[in-house]
Order: C-alpha cells, then sequence, then structure tokens
C-alpha cells in the first residue's frame, strides 16, 4: 500500500461495520426478516411501513444476539443503555428516522485480538439500530422503487478506534469480524448479500503530528473494494502531497462512496453538507435496562469463539498427531455454515468440528481426522456435493471407522462403503451394509489367525503363478511392478485382504 | 333490518350534529357479532379522529390524512368493541391534536353546544369529543390530551373529561403527536360514565411499549383505594386537597373572576365537608408552558415526519421543472400541501428545537424543566410516586412529608369560551400566543404524566357584581365587565389532579365535587 506514498506519512484508517442480525424477526417489529429472493414487499407489517398509530416493540432476541457480539468483541455492556431518532428524509427511511443508540450506547470499550491482525483493536462502542429499506432508482426516469422487505431488520453498527495502519490489517479485521459474528450466530457476515457492511475513515499525517483530516467512504459491500478504496485515497493525496512536496496540504473533509466499477472513490458531501440529524431520544422505548442475571445468561449460552475453539483443538490433539492444517480446514468448513435464526443452539446439523470430536471418542484422533478430511471430503468434493455431516451420523461413521480399526475390511473396501454411503444415505446398520455389498473381509479377525494367513498365503501363491514376467520384474528390483500384483489379488478377492499383510507375505515367499 | 336502523340513527346523528360539527363521520354499519354482555351495551362513544378505526377513516383533522384508512383498529377501540359499546362515528379534533380551540381542522371548527347561537369554540384539540358528549349525540367519547386537550374542552363545553395517568391506557393505534405526552382520555356528561369507560379500556398492552405493567399499575391502585376508605360521602374529614398557589395566575384575578369565585366557593364547600384545604406551591409551574411547547414541537417535528405522501395520504406530484435533487424537495410538495398553518408553525419550532446548535438550550432545558415539575409534584403529594420509586434503590425513599395532599384542585382553564368570530377573524391581528397560554394550567400534569380530571362546575356569574375585579384601571374594569356579562352561566371547569396511578381517587373526588356542583 505504502508504494504510493512518500516516506515518513502514516496511515490512520478507523472501520465502522453495519451488521444485519441473524433474527428471525425485525428490531422493532413482528414482521419477519427477509432473504434476498423474496418478492419485494411482502416483509412488513404496519409499523415497518411507518403506518400512523405504530409504535416499536424491542425485540429482544436481536438484543440477545446484540450482547453476543460484545462479549465476542470484549465489550463492557451498559446495564441502562437508550434509543435515539435520527432525522433525515430519505425514500428508504419511512418514519423519517433511524431508530439508533447515539448518545448511549448498550456496549462500549472493546478490545479485539486476533494473530491474523497482529495488533490489538480497540473497539469504541456497538449500537443497535434499524436497517433502511431498500431503494433502487432510476436515474433516467428520476424515479425510486421502494422495497420495505428490510426496513426495520436490526442491525449492529460495530465501531473500531483508528487503530489500523494497513489496508491489509484492515481487511484482515472485517475477515475476522464475519468470523467471529458467524461463530457466534449473530449474522452471516455476508458482503455480497449487504448483510455486512463497512464505512472506512482514512487520514494521513507524519508520525508525531495530529491526525490528518479524515474522510470517510461509505457503504463498501466487500473486502477487495475496501482494500481499493483505502488504496485509491492514498494514491490521491500522495499526487498532491508530491505536487507540494510535503507542504502542508489541506485535505477536504468530506464523505465519498466507493464505485465498483471504476474502482475508485467518489464525493458524496463535504463537511459543509453534514446534515443535522436532530438526534432525540426515543420517547417510547425509553431506557434500555439489562439485569446482571440476564446478562450473564447470555453470556454462559455464548458459542465458543472461533480462537478459543481453534486453541482447545490444537492443545487436545496435536499431541495425537492432528495438525493446525487439519483443524483450520474443520473449522473453515463450520465457519461458512448456514447460520440459524436468533441464535439458537438445538442445529439440526453437526458441524465439521463437533463432527470429528464426537467420531474421535473411543478413537484415534489422527485416525479420524484423515478419514474425514481425506475420504469424507475428498468423495464429497468429487460427487460435487456441498459439505454436510448429515449423509453419515456419527454412529454410523464410527461404526465404520470401527470396521476399518478391527480389520473387518479393507481400507479400499470402506472407501467403496463410504462413497454408497455418501450417495445414498441410509439409516442401514453399517455392517450390514458391507455384508450386503459383500465387502467383508473373507478372513476373520476373530477366526483361527494362522489360517487366515495361510489363505492369503494361498491366494498370493497363486499370483506369483499367474504372474510369472511381473514376480520376475520384481525380483530384478523392480518394487512398483508390485502393485500390479497386489492389484491382481485385490480383484481375486474383491479388494477384501489387507493390502500390506499381503505385500508381507509376498515379500516373503520371493526372498 | 338492522342495517336500516343502524344508518337511520346515523343519518339522524348527522342531522342533529349539523349545527356543532362534532362528528367528521358516521358509523352506519353495525356490529352484528358484537357480546351481548358487555359492559358498555347499549354505550355509543364517539372516537376521537386522530385514535384508528379500520371502518373509518383516520384523518386526524388533516389534509394530509384526508382519505387514510387504517388496516387495524387502535386497543382502545378494539376494547370499547368487546366491552359491547357502539361507535358512533369520529370525532372532530384539531389537525394532529395541534391547538387548544378546535379551529385547525380540515373539517372546520367546532361549535360549543352551550349556546350554538352565540358561536363559541369547543375547545381543544379533542372538541368534536367535548361538543359530541355536551350535546348528547353519544354516552361518552375517547380523546386524546397532550398538553390539556381534554380537560380544557371538557372545561370550555361544560362536561367532564379525564386525562389518566400515562401509561395505563394504550397508545397502540392512537396518532403520534408527542409520544410522551400523548394521553388516551374519556369525555362523558357524568364522572360515573367516564369511569365505566375509562374501566371498560383501562388494560395492559403489549403493543405499546409504554403501557405500564399490571404489578405497577396495581400498586398504585392499592395506595388509591387506602386513601379513599379514609373519608366517606357524608364526611370528607381525612381527605387533604392542596390548593397549588401558581395555578391562579393573573388572567384569573381580572378578567375570569367569575371562575376564581366559582373555585372559592367549591372549596369553602369541600372544607365544610370536612376535607382539609391545604395551601401548596409548585413553584416550578411558571416554567411548564415553554418547556411543554419545547417539547411537544420537538417530538411532533419528528412523529409528524413520516407523512410524505410515499405510502399513504396526499401525494403532491412535483411539478415539471420543479428541483428534484433531493428528497426534501420531492416530499415538500405534499407536506406544504397537506399540514395546516399550526402544525408547520409546531413543526419548524421543533425542528429548530432539535438542531445542533439549539438542542441543549431548547431540548435538554426543557427536560431539565420537566423533572423540576415531576420533583414539584412529588414533593406536595401524600402518595408517592411509584413510578420514581421503582427505579430507585430503597423501596420507601424518604418522600412526600406528613403534610402532603391527596389531591390537588385548580382551575381548568383561564376563561370559558371564547367566541369563535374573534379566533377565527384572521384579519385582525390576533395575538396567537394567547392560544397557547389556554394551557398553562393543563400542561404541568402532561409533563408529569399525572392523572387529570376536569369537572363542570357551576358558573355564579349570573350575578356580575358580586364578582366585579378590584382593579383600580378604570377601563380594563369596564372590559371585564363586558366579559363577565358575557360569560355568564358558561361552563367553568375544576381539575383534580392526583398522583401517577391514582386514578381512582381523582375519580372519586370528581364524584363529590360533581354532586356539590349540582346540589
Amino acid at each position: 500500500m505504502s508504494r504510493w506514498l512518500v516516506d515518513g506519512w502514516q496511515v490512520i484508517i478507523g472501520i465502522e461495520t453495519h451488521v444485519q442480525i441473524k433474527s428471525s424477526q425485525k428490531l422493532f417489529s413482528r414482521a419477519p426478516t427477509s432473504l434476498l429472493n423474496d418478492a419485494p414487499n411482502t416483509r412488513y407489517n404496519a409499523f415497518d411501513a411507518a403506518l400512523p398509530g405504530t409504535l416499536p416493540r424491542l425485540n429482544r432476541k436481536c438484543l440477545d444476539l446484540a450482547l453476543r457480539a460484545a462479549f465476542a468483541l470484549g465489550c463492557s455492556v451498559n446495564k441502562r443503555s437508550s434509543f435515539d431518532r435520527k432525522h433525515y428524509f430519505y425514500f428508504d427511511q419511512p418514519t423519517g428516522y433511524q431508530i439508533t443508540q447515539h448518545y448511549s450506547p448498550f456496549a462500549v470499550n472493546g478490545q479485539y485480538t486476533s494473530p491474523k491482525i497482529g495488533l490489538p483493536i480497540r473497539i469504541k462502542q456497538i449500537q443497535l439500530e434499524q436497517d433502511t429499506a431498500k431503494s433502487i432508482t432510476n436515474a433516467r426516469t428520476r424515479t425510486a422503487l421502494i422495497d420495505l422487505n428490510r426496513a426495520g431488520a436490526g442491525l449492529l453498527e460495530i465501531v473500531t478506534e483508528p487503530d489500523f495502519r494497513t489496508a491489509g490489517q484492515a481487511a484482515e479485521y472485517v475477515r475476522s469480524l464475519q468470523e467471529l459474528l458467524r461463530a457466534v450466530g449473530v449474522s452471516d457476515g455476508n458482503m455480497e448479500a449487504g448483510s455486512l457492511r463497512c464505512d472506512v475513515n482514512v487520514s494521513i499525517n507524519r508520525p508525531g503530528e495530529p491526525p490528518g483530516t479524515r474522510t470517510e467512504v461509505k457503504n463498501i459491500n466487500s473486502i477487495k473494494f475496501m482494500v481499493a478504496a483505502i488504496g485509491y485515497y492514498l494514491y490521491c493525496h500522495s499526487c498532491t502531497i508530491l505536487e507540494t512536496l510535503g507542504a502542508k496540504q489541506k485535505v477536504p473533509q468530506e464523505t465519498r462512496g466507493f464505485n465498483s466499477e471504476t474502482w475508485k472513490t467518489f464525493k458524496l458531501r463535504s463537511k459543509e453538507d453534514a446534515p443535522d440529524y436532530r438526534y432525540m431520544p426515543d420517547p417510547n422505548l425509553g431506557v434500555l435496562v439489562l439485569s446482571e442475571e440476564h446478562i450473564e445468561a447470555v453470556r454462559r449460552e455464548m458459542p465458543p469463539l472461533p480462537d478459543a475453539t481453534r486453541l482447545r483443538l490444537i492443545q487436545t490433539y496435536s499431541s495425537s498427531g492432528v495438525t493446525e492444517r487439519n483443524i483450520d480446514v474443520l473449522m473453515n468448513l463450520d465457519a461458512v455454515r448456514d447460520i440459524a435464526y436468533d441464535g439458537v443452539a438445538e442445529d439440526t446439523a453437526v458441524g465439521a468440528v463437533a463432527y470429528f470430536e464426537l467420531c474421535s471418542q473411543g478413537r484415534d484422533p489422527k485416525f479420524v481426522m484423515d478419514w474425514i478430511i481425506q475420504n469424507f471430503l475428498g468423495q464429497l468434493f468429487a460427487l460435487e456435493k456441498p459439505f454436510s455431516t448429515e449423509y453419515i451420523p456419527v454412529a454410523q461413521m464410527g461404526d465404520l471407522l470401527d470396521l476399518i480399526t478391527t480389520k473387518q475390511i479393507t481400507r479400499p473396501s470402506a472407501k467403496l462403503l463410504l462413497k454408497h454411503m455418501l450417495v445414498s444415505p441410509s439409516d442401514i446398520p453399517v455392517r450390514r451394509l458391507a455384508e450386503k455389498m459383500d465387502v467383508l473381509s473373507s478372513v476373520d479377525e476373530h477366526s483361527n489367525s494362522s489360517s487366515n494367513h495361510d489363505s492369503l498365503r494361498d491366494v498370493c501363491i497363486r499370483a506369483i503363478d499367474a504372474l510369472p514376467s511381473e514376480i520376475a520384474a520384481i525380483q530384478a528390483g523392480n518394487e512398483n511392478v508390485m502393485n500390479k500384483v497386489i492389484g491382481w489379488i485385490m480383484r481375486q478377492t474383491k479388494g477384501k485382504v489387507d493390502v500390506n499383510r499381503a505385500k508381507d507375505i509376498l515379500k516373503q515367499l520371493l526372498t | 333490518m338492522l342495517r336500516r336502523f343502524a344508518s337511520n340513527a346515523a343519518s339522524s346523528l348527522r342531522a342533529k350534529d349539523a349545527s356543532f360539527n362534532a362528528f367528521v363521520s358516521f358509523e352506519d354499519s353495525p356490529d352484528l357479532f358484537k357480546p351481548n354482555e358487555g359492559l358498555l351495551n347499549d354505550f355509543s362513544v364517539g372516537i376521537k379522529d386522530n385514535i384508528c378505526t379500520s371502518a373509518l377513516p383516520t384523518t386526524c383533522g388533516s389534509a394530509i390524512l384526508q382519505d387514510f384508512r387504517s388496516p387495524f383498529d387502535a386497543t382502545v377501540v378494539k376494547l370499547l368493541k368487546e366491552a359491547g359499546a357502539r361507535i358512533a362515528g369520529k370525532t372532530n379534533c384539531d389537525e394532529f391534536g395541534m391547538g387548544s380551540l378546535n379551529i385547525h381542522s380540515i373539517h372546520g371548527p367546532v361549535v360549543n353546544p352551550f349556546d350554538v347561537d352565540s358561536r363559541r369554540a369547543a375547545g381543544g384539540s379533542s372538541g368534536g369529543s367535548a361538543a359530541a358528549v355536551a350535546a348528547g349525540l353519544c354516552d361518552a367519547a375517547l380523546g386524546t390530551d397532550t398538553g390539556g386537550s381534554i380537560r380544557l374542552p371538557a372545561s370550555y363545553c361544560g362536561v367532564v373529561g379525564l386525562k389518566p395517568s400515562y401509561g395505563l391506557l394504550s397508545r397502540h393505534g392512537v396518532v403520534s403527536y408527542a409520544d410522551s405526552l400523548d394521553t388516551v382520555g374519556v369525555l362523558a356528561q357524568n364522572v360515573q360514565k367516564v369511569e365505566k369507560v375509562f374501566g371498560s379500556i383501562n388494560k395492559r398492552d403489549f403493543n405499546d411499549p409504554t403501557s405500564v405493567s399490571e404489578r405497577l399499575r396495581e400498586k398504585a391502585r392499592l395506595i388509591a383505594m387506602e386513601r379513599i376508605q379514609r373519608w366517606d360521602t357524608e364526611s370528607l374529614e381525612g381527605l387533604r386537597i392542596g390548593v397549588p398557589q401558581e395555578y391562579f395566575p393573573s388572567e384569573l384575578n381580572s378578567a375570569s373572576s367569575h371562575i376564581l369565585s366559582a373555585i372559592r366557593h367549591l372549596l369553602a364547600r369541600l372544607r365544610s365537608l370536612g376535607a382539609s384545604i391545604v395551601p401548596v406551591s409548585l413553584p416550578s409551574t411558571k416554567y411548564a408552558l415553554s418547556a411543554y411547547y419545547v417539547i411537544a414541537s420537538a417530538e411532533g417535528s419528528s412523529c409528524l415526519s413520516r407523512y410524505d405522501g410515499i405510502r399513504y395520504g396526499l401525494r403532491v406530484p412535483p411539478s415539471p421543472g420543479s428541483d428534484l435533487t433531493s428528497t426534501s424537495e420531492t416530499y415538500a410538495h405534499s407536506r406544504s400541501r397537506g399540514f395546516g398553518s399550526e402544525v408547520k408553525k409546531r413543526i419548524l419550532l421543533g425542528t429548530y428545537a432539535l438542531g445542533a446548535d439549539a438542542f441543549d438550550n431548547y431540548f435538554l432545558q426543557a427536560q431539565r424543566v420537566r423533572q423540576m415539575v415531576r420533583n414539584d409534584f412529588d414533593r406536595v403529594f401524600s402518595i408517592t410516586n411509584v413510578l420514581h420509586t421503582e427505579n430507585s434503590s430503597e423501596e420507601d425513599v424518604a418522600g412526600p412529608g406528613v403534610n402532603g395532599v391527596d389531591v390537588l384542585i385548580h382551575p381548568s382553564a383561564i376563561r370559558t369560551a371564547p367566541r369563535l368570530d374573534d379566533v377565527l377573524d384572521t384579519l385582525r391581528q390576533r395575538d396567537t400566543l394567547q392560544d397557547y397560554v389556554q394551557d398553562v394550567l393543563t400542561v404541568p400534569a402532561s409533563l408529569s404524566g399525572l392523572p387529570a380530571l376536569s369537572v363542570p362546575v357551576q358558573n355564579r356569574s349570573k350575578f356580575p357584581a358580586s364578582s366585579l375585579p378590584t382593579s383600580t384601571d378604570k377601563g380594563y374594569q369596564q372590559e371585564a365587565e363586558k366579559d363577565e356579562v358575557g360569560d355568564a352561566g358558561w361552563p367553568i371547569g375544576v381539575s383534580i389532579v392526583g398522583q401517577w396511578g391514582t386514578d381512582e381517587l381523582v375519580l372519586r373526588v370528581g364524584q363529590v365535587i360533581e354532586r356539590l356542583s349540582r346540589g
């Protein structure tokens, strides 16, 4: 980023994030929240349309999700906070004001530390507020279409202190925030779908001097665009600075938008045109009082934070040979899962991490991890199916793994069985399924081991007889040909023999 | 058959109302499925036109909502119907409740039924409700009171008007003017009818976030009942009535001495029955009116910002070539035509008061005054304010002293109903500030959310000579004399104000006063 800048300048960045709360109903009305594919103006009620005589009623579920966000970001929760009306006339705002928390937000003074960002980020405040309606303007006809589906949905505005020094840190923060909010079930954090939007404040100054005039770029809906917007700002100002040879250049304080077509920012308004929002305490909602008991109850039900989960998994399983890479694969699978509404815990599908941990009970974690990642995931990928643990419930997966460890089924057969279970899931016991598919090892572990050994030995002897040229090659030192012989044995036994043991016997016979 | 009967009733009501203009629409389709056994069976109730009804338009007396029909009934309307009441129609009012004379209505002014020929104002903003009751067009009417809008017209029209404690009657479906002050109330010919209607609609409503919990209602009600037990109809021994000195401004001493004499006479009767009459002081009263207009206008400018002509209501499309660069330019066309002059004036005042430069000196200052006014009341009452003790750590805060009073009594208005010709005469540069001053006696109870009941008392000015003002100013005296003669017999209201939640106590004292006035 700094390649555009003259040395000796420092960039200061602060981020305001607007996050849609994943609640089934809106913040102050009982109308359902909407999805992008809902038909316009189908998800609103009289309150959302600002009909006369309608009054707000706080949705406590939104409040509880907001509290989770506050805990996740290390904020202190205000036991008393209040709602204010922010007035402005715009056709996406039916009441003529937005209900927000201007004077007294519910959470303040947080700190978010993530190893990926590299420095702690102070959270100034989090406020609960209403989303606006969606408007689609037609510049040619100078008209606007209004969709009230989004009007009044719950938003969190998360405001950081100006603690970022590079666009990369800013980008990493937004990525971490997405992961964090998804992990605690607060929001989808989906920038493309508009459930997470950013306003970025940027200024530059010489170290030791007071911060320069800040420019705000509003409503950025992708991390890529955010990095570009910061870059464009620095590019513009480095030009100015170079032209004036470092003389004190007056940077105008203004609010800008980002054009995703040109990748440039454009002026929305200058400081002089800054609107007077005439903030007024909302007389209907009064003081929001949070009891200590309630705060603690929400804290107790908090899902674990991703950093804590990662650390715990590493501490628990790395001694068994599970790698951090493996853990990240599982955690990334969970990070993109659909978030349940209202933060409900009784999620139907088990997450990837939980699946791994449940399957690992009484089994070798590394063995379980390898099967989940290499086979389960690998086969799903080959079948082009989305990840879900629902194809094979924990108990079934456990049975399958046990068949392998007790050598009742060979690894290739187990892979075959797994594929079948993924393609056509059923609740038939795995052992029965294996019998039906005739993939159980012909050599039963519990019967006389020498006789098994003998039967495998018989097959190996037949192989030597049947493949004289291959055997000659092996004896000449070409070890790779061994696979061809093993392949023949597998075909003969329908894959029911242990590859390693067959190899051992062959080697024994050939020496 | 029933329908014809009902529409006959509606048209007969329409004919009777022609000279008052109390109603703006009439219910002519009876609800065939109403319960047979309700407390309000055969009770006809008029509904102020800023309270939503699904069957009739809800215009708020404004052009901007002239054709608006709400998709739902307000909770209070729903409760009335459930109790068996028949909705007679919607009553005229000042636009969005903004006014004290019911002259700011798209439906025209209401004429005071006390003597139609002398064409006096009914008072406002619930002028239609008061007039409908006074003219006997309905058994009771719902009004709304933001700064006196029930008590003032009740006083001018000679009916009983109750502004209950804030937070008892649901505001769901009541069109907001100033949310922190708006209170639904009841007007009727006598206290008993008011109480009957009030009792039927006094229910907690989860659709109104300011609706007070059952627990607090009950707590306050028990205190009120305990007070009522202390005295009986024979003797008022044990009832302590406060007379706040600030509620007898100079306007009363001069031009409206008949009001003063009526109150004096009433107090004397109450004392003779054993009640203690205690002079009290509410020193912040003098700031209350200014604070009220700042708060009410500020909230009004906010609450009325939803009327933009986009989703409902009057829409005036921008004329060709007009400025469309901002949303507000587009809205301005509808809002300029849709709102009347009084509403515009208050929106501008409120918008100014909320501006970044004025907020501290106006809005915040007014909030501080509001707290002072509340504190004044809490100091003089013998009953603790259950709303305030609730939020403090100790249950029994050192609040009211042993010398506190149970209720306050003061005149409802500084005058009797003014002539419509005087207040409507726009050619004469009338001092419109006088319209605001009419609320001076009613706004403190609104700012504090206290129950206040206006009950008619006898106007004894049939004998002007006995109550002539003592002013030495000759000219002034003549003017007053003229006014006295003109006011002869016109209704005077007395207000009974109680601690929060003691509405039953206030009603009971009102009943005593009613009996004294009639006897």
